[in-house]
């Protein structure tokens, strides 16, 4: 991969230790997975075209490619609709694979900017969707400017902001929690 | 009266209030008193704190769930992804204690204690199950008079099932929203790609033409199998595919049909009596000739 | 004049589906000497066959034409059925109606009844020259012999000698055992193999029923099922067997060191050797080729070493303690009579140089053979992995399957236990070393037994890695020493590639030198690969072509443990079947000389398959005779005759001639 657009895989350089930390963080049951594909032909990443899609995520992460999995962006196409969950013959919960790579990337800073916007917006405002002229569209229907939840309450959002300074999102948060 | 908390989430309050408008409507309509959440936050969504930590995750979740708990209301919402992620925190608390003991540390810091106490809801499986297909037709107003619906259970509504309360007898055979679609008066068949993902979410922010070239492929083999005369979602994200995205794909010269598209809390709303113009609001596919369709016209 | 009986039969729908019946039947009807036609669905069914058996009682039909399926599976019923029914058994014909005829021709229903027709005619034409026949009964020796001691072997020897029956089991090596005690753990279950081998070996050697011919082979045959006479070679073994205590002094002080073939010459023995610690019979013998002793006697006439005999005394070095050496040894020649025969002689494995593009020079480069020596607490490294170019301990291994296997230029077939004991190599390694890398480059990853696939997900959970679609293009050594292995991974859908330690190659298991030659002794016959064949792949699985001739294990093709094991029993119970009863029936189907009309001229001795004919005194002069208990029925005596002397009964001249005729009829 790294030897300028040479198309060879080179597992030496694969590391071991990926697949203890891809396990430590939500995939406990990642190398069960003999491959039967069963998940690939669900997929709505498969089906959509990406390149990296379940089966061979999961694969490439059994056998430790952490560099072509964090900076590949496949896994953050990942749509969580656990219908691999669902189907999985060896109950690996593919989707928990997903979420322990992007856990892994996270914490190397390797994920898509609208990631951090959606933290972003979820630690500022409560909300990880908060898109702009709202008001006007509630207006519309005859509701409130602002909805009953934390947007419309600082103590509560202040609250809701020390409960995600408690979490791993205070070590890797790319922005200020304050 | 019967209370229950409305968990809003972000798509419906910000991008579609008319479903909020709808739901609100609807379930005064159906004699429940609506439990205001208030300080309710995301839910969160899955490409934030799941993608972070399971602990973080299930402290955010519950931050919410204590709300209703509180308040000792379930809760009800119409958006797939707050059903999802809402229960499967639930269902890492309950299967890992150490899980809710770390998140009751987190949450000890605001004076909040997640118990586990409070049911979360989806539309379809509370018309379902907690008012009940014969209520729901007793209390129409305006019947749907036959108008043909293509139904959008949505992923995270079904899926992973071993985390929800209640579900489908088959979940790759979904029947209970075009039960209760049929239960207001509608028709609603079922089309082979009925499970299938409508490509909203991650995939569309990352992925955007692939994820409308995964929805154009259901959009035609609901046209081609069904031609129905909308399409009835149970999730406000496979609304915002089926409704903006579909109307991106119209715009893009890809798509040369329409069908308008609702969620289940906007029709079963009108047919309650809602003021069509409000339920609908924010729709991009006109939806005039459905109604009229329902007021008895051609 | 005969009266024929013709019963038709649909095999269900099997031949109704294709042949017009009724039509058939009302053409049989108009054959000559036909006297009734009867249909049946299942003539073989015991209703169907009681329509004969009536027919024949009544006296209506003396003759019988039975158009069904093929005589190889149902003659012999029909033939009871004609029997118990007083008539002579040989007065039946089948007509091949079915494999012959309506699946082959299913699609055209009109010309598979036109051609039932033709073989009913021809099959009637035939039977109406029948002779009466008697089968005869031959004495049956009660004993066997099993030839080749792995664990095949010896579990159809302990069979049969708990049956009762006397054993002679001939071992080519000096020790019994074979393939299997070389191997470290088994699969599925990892049993440490000599631990569950070594106690039957020795029961093997104790049996009072069990005479055990080790370092010798099979010489020559003669005689037949019943009746064989075989000679077996016993190899020189230059030293005394009755004396040596197996006590290993001479192993030890013999001063020739030759590469051994036990570790596949990863180490070295002495000449004189024990073939491994837990040899049965744990006795020494001295390899000729390599000994100090006869390499200068053959040289100078002098003998320049004796030192296993006599010790080296000014350095108070003692010699055989007991006595034993023995140069003037000779090889033996044995004569035993059995009355039926198991080969059991296994298999080999392919070596790698044939394997170019592996690097074969390269010593990291092992066959999984060796690997399994080199994982052997017996083997070359006590057990302690290493690496055999520097003795280093490898980080990475990868190990490679099919090679050799599914490939059409060595071997066609799948060997079968690769892709277990892969998996099983990859178990002991990472339950031993878990930081080991190993990568397992498969094609497919085949775990088709009784707790495979489990084994195969234990080993997946372990931090194994597998490459599907992973058959390896090339590996090359690169200067540090290290192994870079190319190979496509299926499931990533790209090349890859890795830098190893160590190379494992699963190559093919092939059939075991000799083995078609061990087989021609005796006239059984091999498959395309070269391994024994059976004759029947579900029916008789453990006969050979030769009667009273069987096989088990990897002589008749690549299995596992589990299945040699059944496979041998199987044989054994077999073979007892065949001896206990000490009477063996001979077919009348056999040629015989009339030897008025048989010229002398020899040509049917060299062509008969069965060595049964052989020229006798008849009148003074040299005539053809066939010995009835060898001829098998082949008919290629009576086809050459050019006087046309032998009759072969069953099959004459006059029936076949009718049969031809009747045939070709417009």
């Amino acid at each position: 991969m790294e030897e300028g657009g040479v198309n060879v895989i080179d597992l030496t350089q694969a590391d071991e230790s990926f697949v203890k930390e891809l396990e430590a963080l939500g995939a406990d049951e990642l190398r069960e997975c003999i491959q039967c594909g069963k998940c690939g032909a669900t997929c709505p990443m498969a089906l959509a075209g990406l390149e990296f899609f379940i089966k061979r995520i999961v694969h490439a992460a059994n056998l430790g490619l952490r560099d072509i999995l964090l900076e590949d962006s496949s896994v953050w196409g990942c749509q969580s609709c656990n219908r691999c969950v669902e189907i999985c013959p060896m109950d690996i919960k593919p989707y928990e694979v997903i979420q322990a790579i992007r856990r892994a990337a996270m914490k190397v800073e390797s994920c898509p900017a609208n990631t951090y916007e959606g933290l972003r917006n979820l630690y500022r405002f409560g909300h990880a969707v908060y898109p702009k002229g709202y008001e006007e569209r509630r207006k519309k229907v005859g509701l409130p400017d602002k909805p009953p939840t934390v947007i419309s309450n600082d103590e509560m959002r202040k609250k809701f902001q020390e409960i995600l300074r408690n979490t791993i999102l205070e070590e890797i948060a790319p922005f200020p929690l304050d | 009266m019967k209370k229950i908390g409305f968990f809003l989430g972000c798509n419906i309050p910000f991008n579609r209030p008319d479903i909020e408008y709808s739901a609100r409507y609807l379930l005064n309509e159906l004699g429940y008193e609506i439990v205001e959440l208030e300080g309710a936050s995301c839910c969160p969504a899955f490409g934030t704190m799941p993608s972070l930590d399971l602990v973080g995750w299930a402290a955010a979740s519950a931050w919410n769930l204590t709300i209703a708990e509180e308040k000792g209301v379930d809760i009800i919402t119409g958006c797939g992804s707050c059903y999802g992620s809402l229960n499967e925190a639930r269902y890492h608390m309950e299967k890992h204690p150490e899980i809710k003991e770390q998140v009751n540390k987190i949450l000890a810091k605001v004076d909040k204690e997640y118990k586990g106490t409070t049911k979360v809801w989806n539309f379809i499986n509370f018309l379902y199950e907690d008012v009940g297909l014969d209520t729901l037709k007793a209390k129409i107003k305006n019947n749907l008079n036959g108008i043909k619906c293509a139904v959008q259970t949505g992923c995270h509504n079904l899926w992973p099932s071993r985390a929800y309360p209640t579900n489908e007898d088959n979940t790759f055979f979904p029947t209970r929203l075009r039960e209760i679609c049929e239960s207001i008066g509608g028709v609603a068949p079922h089309y082979s790609t009925i499970t299938d993902c409508c490509g909203m979410g991650a995939l569309r922010s990352t992925a955007s033409e692939k994820s409308l070239a995964l929805f154009k492929k259901k959009l035609d083999v609901i046209k081609q199998e069904i031609d129905p005369d909308i399409a009835v979602t149970g999730c406000s994200s496979c609304l915002l595919q089926f409704d903006a995205g579909q109307a991106l794909l119209i715009e893009q010269k890809k798509l040369d049909y329409k069908i308008p598209a609702l969620h289940i809390a906007q029709l079963a709303a009108i047919a309650m009596g809602a003021d069509p113009e409000k339920a609908t609001a924010m729709a991009s596919i006109p939806l005039n000739g459905v109604i009229t369709k329902i007021k008895g016209g051609n | 004049m005969p009266k024929i009986g013709v019963y038709v039969c649909h095999c269900g729908e099997n031949i109704a589906g294709a042949v017009n019946i009724e039509e058939v039947m009302n053409y049989a009807k108009t054959l000559p000497d036909v006297v009734l036609v009867k249909n049946y669905l299942f003539m073989c069914s015991d209703p169907g066959q009681d329509i004969i058996k009536q027919d024949i009682k009544e006296g209506k039909v003396d003759r019988v034409v039975v158009a069904a399926c093929t005589p190889r599976t149902h003659e012999p019923i029909f033939r009871d059925a004609l029997e118990s029914a007083g008539l002579n058994r040989y007065f039946l014909e089948m007509a091949n109606i079915r494999d012959q005829d309506s699946w082959a021709h299913w699609h055209d229903k009109s010309g598979a009844t036109e051609k039932a027709k033709r073989l009913i005619r021809s099959a009637v034409a035939k039977v109406t020259f029948a002779e009466p026949l008697e089968d005869r009964y031959g004495d049956m020796e009660k004993s066997v012999m099993v030839i080749g001691g792995g664990v095949a072997g010896m579990f159809a020897a302990l069979d049969l000698a708990n049956m009762g029956l006397k054993v002679y089991l001939v071992e080519r090596q000096p020790s019994i055992g074979g393939m299997m005690i070389k191997l470290d753990k088994t699969f599925p279950t990892m049993d440490c193999s000599a631990c569950i081998l070594t106690p039957k070996m020795v029961e093997v050697a104790q049996h009072p029923n069990i005479e055990l011919i080790n370092y010798a082979e099979v010489d020559a045959v003669k005689g037949y099922v019943g009746n064989f006479e075989i000679t077996v070679k016993k190899k020189a073994r230059y030293i005394d067997w009755d004396k040596c205590t197996g006590c290993g002094v001479c192993t030890q002080i013999c001063p020739a060191r030759v590469p051994n073939e036990y570790n596949y010459n990863m180490d070295q023995r002495r000449a004189a050797y024990i073939e491994f610690p837990q040899a049965v019979p744990k006795k020494a013998v001295i390899d000729r080729p390599n000994c100090l002793y006869f390499k200068s006697m053959e040289k100078t006439g002098k003998p320049a070493c004796q030192i296993c005999e006599k010790g080296i005394p000014p350095k108070g070095i003692q010699g055989c303690p007991a006595d034993a050496i023995k140069f003037d040894d000779k090889d033996e020649y044995i004569n035993l009579k059995v009355g039926s025969v198991i080969i059991t002689t296994g298999y080999k494995v392919m070596d790698k140089s044939h394997f170019k593009e592996y690097s074969p020079h390269s010593k990291d480069v092992v066959t999984a053979m060796e690997f399994e020596r080199i994982l052997s607490a017996t083997g070359p490294t006590e057990g302690e992995l290493k690496r055999p170019s520097d003795g280093t301990k490898p980080k990475t291994i990868a190990m490679i399957s099919c090679v050799g296997s599914r490939d059409e230029r060595y071997h066609s077939y799948c060997s079968k236990v690769c892709c277990m004991y892969m998996l099983k190599h990859a178990r002991i390694l990472k339950e031993k070393y878990p930081d080991i890398k190993l990568y397992l480059f498969f094609i497919d990853v085949r775990t088709a037994g009784k707790d495979f696939e489990e084994f195969y997900v234990y080993t997946r959970e372990l931090g194994v890695k597998v490459i599907r679609g992973g058959r390896v293009s090339s590996v090359d050594v690169k200067p540090n020493g290290k192994l870079r292995v190319r190979g496509f991974d299926v499931d990533l859908c790209s090349p890859v590639e890795l830098e190893a330690d160590m190379v494992v190659l699963a190559t093919a298991i092939e059939p075991a030198t000799g083995t078609e030659e061990l087989g021609r002794l005796f006239a059984a016959t091999c498959g395309r690969e070269g391994f024994l064949r059976e004759v029947h792949t579900k029916l008789y699985p453990v006969e050979t072509a030769s009667k009273g001739v069987f096989l088990a294990g990897c002589v008749q093709g690549p299995k596992d443990i589990p299945e040699s094991i059944a496979q041998s029993r199987a044989a054994a119970s077999a073979a007892a079947a065949l001896v206990i009863p000490g009477k063996i029936k001979f077919e009348a189907i056999i040629a015989e000389v009339d030897r008025e009309k048989c010229s002398s001229c020899g040509v049917c001795v060299p062509l008969c398959p069965y060595g049964a004919i052989k020229l006798q005194e008849y009148k003074g002069k040299e005539k053809a005779y066939i010995e009835p208990a060898l001829c098998a029925g082949c008919g290629v005596c009576a086809s050459a005759c050019p006087s046309m002397a032998i009759t072969f009964h069953g099959f004459t001249t006059e029936q076949i001639l009718a049969q031809i005729d009747a045939l070709a009829e417009a």
